[in-house]
């Protein structure tokens, strides 16, 4: 009987030991995962925050970009864009934070593949979002570059992804 | 003067306990685990449940109703003209439904807000509501299936419609 307790004691060890390590050391799936999550609880915020609050969001906002990023935005109902830069992207955040009644944004059945020099990802998820108290939500699936600039994984690209062609 | 053990009666069980966990509650267990385990491989590879959002396929379907998607329907034959299916996105937390209108190597097009099939008007007996589209033809390459929406009164460029890869059809939509 103490084998077997012993047997379970160490199995628990080395499943906290495992636990403890992943929470220190995160593989970089799991941080490019978290910086998606984070990205989207950014973008989600009420109609009833001040200015400061929606300046200090934009101002975050860009912290997810690298300095050549570029985002290409084509869809029927805002048409074809493409974002240069971290100052047009600053910009088009700005106008979107001060402007926006409010976002809910949620990124879903995200899959992160990471290059094999272990420092560029992509990322392909589905974005819902939903404007101020509305109801109905729209969806777009999105795909992302990501790299490990200077220990920070930043966005470098960024595009919508056309489900029907 | 004494009993013998054999002669004893077990007490009986609580009613309460007899409705919640039955008679035999071994027996109870393995049924939940069973009953779990079929609910969730049923969930897995057969049938998705699905809630209805958005007014594209009205009048066909509307927002709210519930329903199943077949991940099985196609295992045997290839999605058919007509019927409704679910196309993924990135993923299947969110899909499209759509009614497929065009096969692989077909061509799809919109005049005066019927559906023209390789040149050839297509009977839509399911649209309800009026149309004026002019658009196309679109070709489906050899692994795409034209998807549309049923509700043809929104404008041709916000509804969302087009050819759908065969990898991205998730299965038939049941009901």
């Amino acid at each position: 009987m103490k084998i077997v307790i012993r047997l379970f004691l160490l199995a628990a060890m080395v499943a906290l030991g495992w636990w403890l390590w992943t929470v220190f050391f995160p593989s970089p799936e799991r941080v490019v995962l978290k910086r998606m999550q984070s990205l989207a609880q950014l973008l989600t915020f009420k109609a009833d925050i001040s200015n400061i609050s929606r300046a200090s969001r934009a101002s975050e906002f860009i912290g997810y970009f690298s300095v050549d990023t570029e985002i290409v935005v084509d869809v029927p109902e805002l048409g074809a864009h493409t974002f240069s830069g971290r100052d047009e992207v600053r910009e088009a955040g700005n106008g979107g934070f001060m402007s926006a009644p409010g976002l809910s944004v949620s990124f879903l059945d995200t899959t992160v593949r990471i290059g094999p020099d272990r420092q560029t990802a992509e990322v392909s998820c589905t974005l819902k979002a939903s404007v101020g108290n509305d109801k109905d939500f729209g969806v777009q699936e999105l795909h992302f570059k990501w790299k490990k600039i200077e220990g920070t994984w930043q966005i470098t690209r960024a595009e919508t992804v056309k489900t029907l062609r | 003067m004494p009993v013998s053990n054999a002669m004893q009666q077990p007490p009986k069980p609580h009613w309460f306990r007899v409705i919640i966990i039955g008679r035999r509650p071994r027996l109870t267990l393995v049924r939940i685990v069973v009953l779990v385990a079929v609910c969730i491989l049923l969930r897995q590879f057969v049938l998705l449940p699905i809630r209805v959002q958005g007014i594209s396929m009205q009048p066909t379907y509307h927002t709210g109703q519930i329903n199943c998607v077949n991940r099985l329907a196609y295992l045997r034959h290839e999605p058919q003209r007509g019927d409704v299916v679910s196309v993924r996105l990135a993923g299947d937390s969110i899909m499209l439904m759509k009614r497929i209108i065009g096969l692989p190597g077909e061509s799809v097009a919109f005049h005066d807000g019927k559906t023209y099939i390789n040149g050839k008007l297509l009977d839509e007996p399911y649209l309800k509501k009026p149309c004026d589209w002019e658009a196309g033809p679109f070709v489906c390459a050899t692994n795409e299936y034209y998807v549309v929406g049923d509700n043809r009164s929104m404008p041709f460029g916000l509804h969302t419609q087009g050819r759908a890869t065969r990898d991205r059809i998730v299965g038939k939509v049941l009901l």
